[in-house]
């Protein structure tokens, strides 16, 4: 699951999103430019600026299941370093997939922010 | 999902599920990279290699978890699973030849007795009648309840009434049997004839091969004579001429011209020859006359097919609606009811008793199979258990390991199914030509599709029988104490406890099995010991009939039957020769009713009945039946002296009680005759006239010459061979008339034996099934034993150590026996009553509870238990004690 493994213990809260919310992630890095599993879960840390954070162990099994949905396509590569890797890319279902979940997180998030911005009586 | 991203995503899973091994490859690839990258991420960071590659081993968890959950992620994986658990278990079962082939045998045992019966329930009792819409068919029967008397046949004017004012059924249609005599086509030949009104071929809405069949114009009187052809006639004696139609046969010496042939899938219900003829009611020589006569006689068979708008309760107000309208017109039917019945119950209903007995007998047969199987498969569980706690150990999931085992399972089951099936086919084979004749056979007795699907389903149903407890207790064991330093070979408790249940429970459906089989086989022996009340060795019998067209007067056939009967007096080595009317046991009876002279006369409607036979003279003295009291019939007992009649002692006893039936007049009369007054001039004793298993009825006996037959069975009792008599007979008869048909020849020992078939199959089947059964458990008992004994090596070599006797070790492995046999027997007891009173019905002169059987089978288990546990007793005393010390 979505965990976040830091050093520093008292600056990790695990954050408990849901599986679904992971799928989005990883597609959203996905379709900025195909790249490897390892590099993704860089790629997430770099960004979320190390608060999102995903065990090696869940990023994998998620990759494998969006590849079984075809939202995203696989392809062996030879990388720059002359090895042979597996490089993940966002399909045209996929594309359709992670704009619509990207409007049913929009909705969520307003909807929690103005729950949470009410102001106390 | 839309559909089209589902179509779209096929590919990829076929992908997935064809090129999986290849898949596994690279999902091995790409997780190695990725270690390595993360290692080299640690290292730029600035960690020692070591370090870096173990951070990142942490980092991704278990490699094979990963893994798994990946594989997992790929939704095609159930398909995957099987292939490689079928691949594991294949290679498992392939290791232990022996296992696999001792557990496919019993199972192939099992499951093939099991289709062998199942073809012959499917055949008779499941498959429809071979008719259109069978389930509208009826057989429709008059009941006299207050006589108690049901299931009769119906007598034609009541009849008529139905089939010209019902609204219930669309066709309706009464038959009754004949034989009449074929002549000018090779040697005069008797042909089983179905008498039949114009609907009958309507109501089966049977199609005839060639020509037609007939129609309402055929059915009257006065009409021209035609008949319907059975294909296998018309093939046999016609040589399949394809002008048959409009061509002219003589039947009873009679022209009728044949109108069409009817295939051989076609099957008359209860009369089911394969040479036969169709002729029109109006056209039979014998029960023409019934139409015109008021109702007496019941004896159409009567069936109809409802309409299909028609309910079942509206077909019942119909029915008494019109039983009370002609209880008003003919006051002789009052009290008679008409009652019908689906026609498949009628036809079946005798024999689905049996069979089903017979099927839950084998079913206990494969059940105890099953638990041999299941305890092979505990056996070798406890050997794998290691196998299976490293599983464990490594991340396999509890219900991957016991779905693969059940595939084991479900591979050793289908195997057995597979040998079951030709076993089957074997069996079929054999048991067929067994079968008793009455079995109704209107479809061929085979291993068809139906039959092989539930062989198929029974394989599988058994797999999961006997693989579940196997496979509960091998996932049940804890990884932690099976691969502990001191983990022995030794057992728990629970598989040792399933084992000894196991064979309890065999022992008990023994029990049961052989209960029913010992009760069947003293049934059969005390059937098979009645004294007929005739002798029957040496006496040879065969019909001879008289065409009724050719010999129409009682007083031609009384003259055919006097020259016949000297002539065969005549023929040398001939002892006694006679001629009569129904014999016992082997012909249906005659029964008519008589009134006693002298006695207060009975109501309208109800008299006293007897079976009624004529016969010669000498029939008494042939058949070996005693006098009792006053004469025998003589030759002077002619048409022209007194009318006299015999009785047996069961008459003189009933009706008779206190006061000498000798002189006694009863007045009484077949047809030809008519009622005529007869003196009682002798009794004669008892015999069984309908069957060996009921009660000798009352018989009334008349002079053949003072109540002659058209034709009658001939009995010669002669120490001459058989076929030399036949020949006699034949010569005499043919002597006097060549065209006369000389058929139904046999030797009375083998209709006697003939007469038991039914029981005879039924004894024999359940005792096979009960050999198999004591087998089985026997073999389940020595290989409980002997694995118990192999289990306690080191404990028996501790006792021998210190000082037991052979003797000691070996009456304590046999108390260990006799413990489970002794349950298994106070377990098998009850069950074994409560099962056998289900067919009480079928013994004879034995009770359910019959002491000797129930005496004797658990005397039979425990020396089979004894002996099967020898070998392993004997085994254990020669246990040698250093060695016993020194394995592990």
């Amino acid at each position: 699951m979505l965990a976040s493994v830091t050093e520093d213990m008292d600056m990790s809260k695990p954050s408990d999103l849901v599986q679904g919310t992971l799928d989005m992630l990883l597609l959203k890095i996905l379709a900025l430019e195909p790249m490897n599993g390892f590099a993704v879960s860089q790629r997430l840390k770099q960004v979320s600026g190390d608060v999102l954070q995903v065990s090696d162990g869940s990023l994998y099994p998620a990759l494998h299941k969006l590849e079984q949905e075809g939202w995203i396509t696989a392809e062996w590569k030879t990388s720059e370093y002359g090895r042979r890797a597996k490089y993940y890319s966002l399909t045209r279902l996929g594309r359709r997939q992670l704009e619509k979940e990207a409007d049913n997180w929009d909705r969520l998030s307003s909807a929690i922010s103005r729950v949470i911005n009410l102001k106390e009586a | 999902m839309r559909p089209e991203h589902w179509l779209y995503t096929i590919p990829l899973r076929l992908r997935s599920l064809f090129r999986w091994g290849q898949a596994d490859q690279e999902l091995d690839d790409e997780l190695r990279d990725h270690l390595e990258r993360a290692t080299e991420e640690y290292v730029a960071k600035g960690m020692a290699p070591e370090e870096a590659r173990r951070r990142a081993r942490l980092d991704l968890g278990g490699v094979e978890k990963v893994k798994e959950q990946c594989r997992d992620a790929r939704r095609v994986n159930w398909i995957q699973d099987l292939i490689q658990d079928l691949r594991f278990s294949l290679r498992m079962l392939r290791k232990s030849p022996g296992f696999t082939a001792v557990a496919v045998l019993t199972l192939a045992l099992g499951i093939g007795a099991n289709t062998s019966i199942f073809s012959v329930v499917s055949a008779v009792l499941l498959r429809p009648l071979p008719y259109a819409n069978p389930s509208q068919l009826v057989f429709v029967s008059e009941a006299k309840p207050e006589a108690g008397m049901s299931g009769l046949g119906m007598s034609y004017p009541p009849f008529t009434e139905l089939q010209d004012n019902n609204r219930a059924f669309s066709a309706i249609a009464g038959f009754g049997r004949h034989a009449l005599v074929l002549t000018g086509q090779g040697e005069p030949s008797e042909v089983s004839t179905v008498v039949v009104t114009s609907e009958f071929f309507s109501v089966l809405a049977a199609e005839p091969l060639l020509g037609r069949v007939f129609v309402a114009e055929d059915g009257q009187r006065g009409a021209a004579p035609v008949v319907v052809l059975s294909e296998n006639l018309w093939r046999g004696r016609f040589g399949a001429d394809p002008g048959i139609v409009t061509r002219s046969i003589t039947l009873d010496m009679r022209p009728y011209t044949v109108i069409g042939v009817m295939p051989a899938s076609f099957h008359t219900p209860f009369l089911n020859q394969t040479n036969q003829v169709w002729i029109p009611l109006a056209q039979d020589p014998l029960h023409s006359v019934w139409m015109t006569k008021p109702p007496r006689e019941h004896w159409m068979a009567v069936i109809a097919r409802v309409r299909s708008d028609i309910s079942s309760a509206q077909v019942l107000t119909e029915l008494d609606t019109i039983g009370a309208r002609l209880a008003r017109e003919f006051p002789a039917e009052k009290g008679w009811a008409i009652r019908t019945e689906p026609l498949q119950q009628t036809i079946t209903g005798d024999v689905k008793l049996p069979l089903l007995l017979l099927l839950g007998a084998v079913g206990l047969v494969l059940l105890i199979a099953c638990a041999n199987v299941a305890n092979l498969l505990l056996s070798r569980a406890t050997s794998r258990s290691k196998e299976i706690a490293i599983r464990i150990a490594l991340g396999a999931g509890k219900r991957r390991i016991a779905r693969q085992l059940l595939t084991e399972c479900a591979i050793l089951g289908l195997l057995g199914g597979l040998i079951g099936t030709l076993v089957a086919y074997w069996g079929v084979a054999t048991l067929v030509p067994l079968l008793p004749s009455s079995l109704p056979k209107f479809h061929a007795i085979r291993v068809d599709g139906w039959v092989l699907t539930f062989a198929f389903t029974l394989s599988l149903a058994t797999s999961l029988v006997f693989g579940l407890a196997p496979v509960l207790s091998a996932v049940a064991s804890d990884p932690h104490k099976e691969l502990g330093e001191g983990a022995r070979a030794g057992e728990s408790a629970g598989p040792r406890r399933a084992r000894a249940f196991l064979a309890v429970a065999e022992i008990a459906l023994a029990m049961v099995l052989l209960t029913g089989a010992g009760l069947l086989m003293r049934s059969f022996a005390e059937l098979t010991s009645i004294n007929p009340g005739f002798e029957p060795n040496h006496v040879v019998k065969a019909m001879v009939s008289l065409p009724q067209f050719q010999y129409s007067t009682p007083k031609q056939w009384a003259a055919f039957s006097e020259e016949l009967m000297t002539g065969l007096q005549a023929q040398p080595g001939m002892q006694d020769s006679a001629i009569a009317g129904p014999l016992p046991i082997v012909d249906c009876c005659v029964t008519l009713a008589f009134q006693i002279v002298g006695h207060p006369p009975m109501k309208e409607g109800t008299a006293e009945s007897a079976n009624y036979v004529p016969v010669s003279p000498r029939y008494f003295s042939v058949m070996g039946i005693p006098l009792l009291r006053g004469r025998l019939f003589n030759d002077s007992d002619s048409s022209s002296s007194a009318p006299v009649a015999l009785i047996s002692e069961a008459l003189a006893k009933h009706y008779f009680p206190n006061e000498d039936s000798l002189g006694r007049h009863l007045l009484f009369g077949f047809p030809a005759n008519g009622i005529v007054s007869r003196e009682i001039v002798g009794i004669v004793g008892d015999i069984h006239d309908v069957s060996l298993g009921e009660e000798p009825g009352p018989m009334l006996y008349v002079p053949f010459a003072q109540a002659p037959l058209y034709g009658g069975e001939v009995v010669v009792k002669s120490t001459l061979s058989a076929s030399a008599v036949v020949g006699a007979i034949r010569g005499v008869t043919h002597g006097i008339d060549k065209n006369l048909p000389v058929t139904d020849i046999a030797q009375l020992p083998n209709t006697l034996n003939a007469s038991v078939a039914q029981p005879r199959f039924r004894t024999l089947l359940l005792g096979l099934f009960g050999a198999i059964a004591l087998i089985l458990a026997a073999v389940g008992i020595f290989g409980v034993i002997s694995y118990s004994v192999s289990r306690r090596t080191r404990e028996l070599g501790i006792r021998m150590a210190l000082g037991a006797q052979p003797g000691s070790v070996l009456s304590m492995i046999l108390r260990e026996t006799l413990a489970l046999t002794l349950i298994g027997i106070a377990v098998g007891i009850p069950c074994a009553v409560a099962t056998t009173r289900l067919f009480t019905h079928l013994l004879f002169k034995v009770t359910p509870y019959d002491p000797v059987t129930l005496a004797l089978v658990p005397f039979v288990l425990i020396a089979v238990g004894v002996l099967a546990s020898y070998v392993p007793a004997r085994r254990a005393t020669r246990v040698d004690p250093m060695v016993a010390l020194r394995c592990e």
